[in-house]
């Protein structure tokens, strides 16, 4: 069975000074379930309904993306610490001037022709994934007072069963935007809330003129599989 | 191994810009290397809103199913599906009956993923009203709101995410 979440590494659901939540959260507390075959099963290769898309996001030569080139190394792991191999991970971000290539991005920015901010991977050996692409720029929230988002580069991934799923954003060590994200801050504990940002890596372990980050993605569950009850 | 215990990663919102190809091209689960998956096909859709009664654009719905024999991935059918809303807060989703799951009610997990949603929120669709662990855990005058109303072109089961006729969602 899977552990219960944990309030306090968790967010809350209403966030003062992010709007939306007040009208999409439930007014009603979430009801707990006993955990059946249905909620500890998953699928076993989601490849067969969405396929991997692009691994590069910064482009080369003429056609690299603008701004500073990162290159993540991010490890997905249970709650043992176990690798999960061959799990699907889905990657977001903005360019390096804080814009989306999206419809309801209304940030007045300047696109970059050569960047692409999109990219579905799967983890290899030891549960790792690696991206190189491009730091995301902060942008400001409309119909805020000033909030701007820090940089972020957005996941969604599946674990082993269907209650595994995880839906998150990483942040960059050092951003004093960090201190006033109210995403990253709806996160009371603040062990919790560094385990959301990457570690800065030695520039001589990565590839050349890359800054090197590592993360590590924790899922809900233990163990090879989840037991059944 | 057993001594490692790793706290699970803080969930955060999808936001608003969550790439349309990645919402798009998921939402037929008949189909699956190009074969047709045994069973009655049936269509899944609703309307999502919000407190203000708002329909909501651009929303991320994910199933999970058994086949029409309640088995979970069994051959030639996924059972996952995504979808996502569009501007009248419509989903809409092509599948198979699923059958009963051992224990269960026949039944589809929802999950959600939207900006504004700090965590993806959990709930479940049924098509009849009856005995099921699950659905007992909802207290009794909230139960109607996860079953699924049958229309002329399929299963229509709408989603309030807060307010009057609010849909009960799932801890876990």
């Amino acid at each position: 069975m899977l552990a219960r979440r944990d309030p306090a590494t968790q967010p809350e659901g209403v966030v003062a000074g992010y709007a939306q939540t007040a009208q999409r959260w439930p007014a009603e507390p979430l009801l707990r379930r006993p955990p059946t075959r249905s909620e500890l099963s998953g699928p076993a290769d989601l490849r067969r309904r969405l396929a991997p898309l692009r691994g590069d996001l910064a482009g080369q030569g003429a056609k690299r993306a603008l701004g500073q080139l990162i290159h993540l190394r991010a490890r997905v792991v249970d709650e043992d610490g176990a690798p999960l191999a061959g799990t699907l991970l889905e990657v977001w971000h903005c360019n390096a001037a804080g814009k989306y290539i999206h419809p309801n991005d209304t940030n007045d920015a300047p696109a970059d022709p050569n960047f692409y901010g999109a990219a579905r991977l799967v983890a290899g050996d030891g549960g790792l994934v690696e991206l190189r692409t491009i730091k995301p720029g902060a942008y400001p929230v409309p119909e805020t007072r000033g909030w701007w988002r820090p940089p972020h580069i957005h996941f969604s991934l599946w674990g082993r069963v269907w209650l595994s799923r995880l839906v998150t954003q990483m942040f960059f060590p050092g951003e004093p935007l960090n201190q006033t994200d109210y995403i990253l801050n709806a996160i009371k504990d603040p062990a919790a809330r560094s385990r959301s940002i990457a570690r800065l890596m030695p520039t001589e372990r990565g590839p050349a003129n890359a800054l090197v980050y590592e993360y590590q993605l924790v899922v809900r569950g233990r163990g090879a599989t989840a037991s059944l009850p | 191994m057993s001594s490692v215990k790793l706290i699970p990663t803080g969930e955060m919102t999808l936001g608003p810009f969550f790439p349309r190809e990645f919402a798009q091209g998921a939402n037929d689960l008949t189909l699956l290397d190009g074969r047709q998956a045994p069973g009655e096909v049936i269509e899944v859709s609703g309307r999502i809103t919000q407190l203000d009664g708002r329909p909501l654009d651009n929303v991320v719905v994910e199933i999970w199913q058994a086949d029409s024999r309640g088995r979970y991935d069994a051959p030639g059918f996924a059972g996952w599906g995504r979808a996502a809303t569009d501007a009248d807060g419509l989903y809409r989703f092509r599948t198979i009956k699923p059958g009963a799951v051992e224990g269960r009610l026949a039944h589809i997990d929802f999950l959600l993923l939207y900006s504004g949603l700090m965590r993806h929120l959990q709930t479940v669709m049924y098509f009849e009203p009856g005995a099921d662990p699950v659905l007992d855990a909802v207290p009794a005058a909230r139960r109607e709101l996860l079953v699924a109303k049958k229309t002329a072109t399929g299963w229509r089961f709408d989603i309030r995410l807060r307010g009057e006729g609010e849909t009960p969602f799932f801890d876990d």
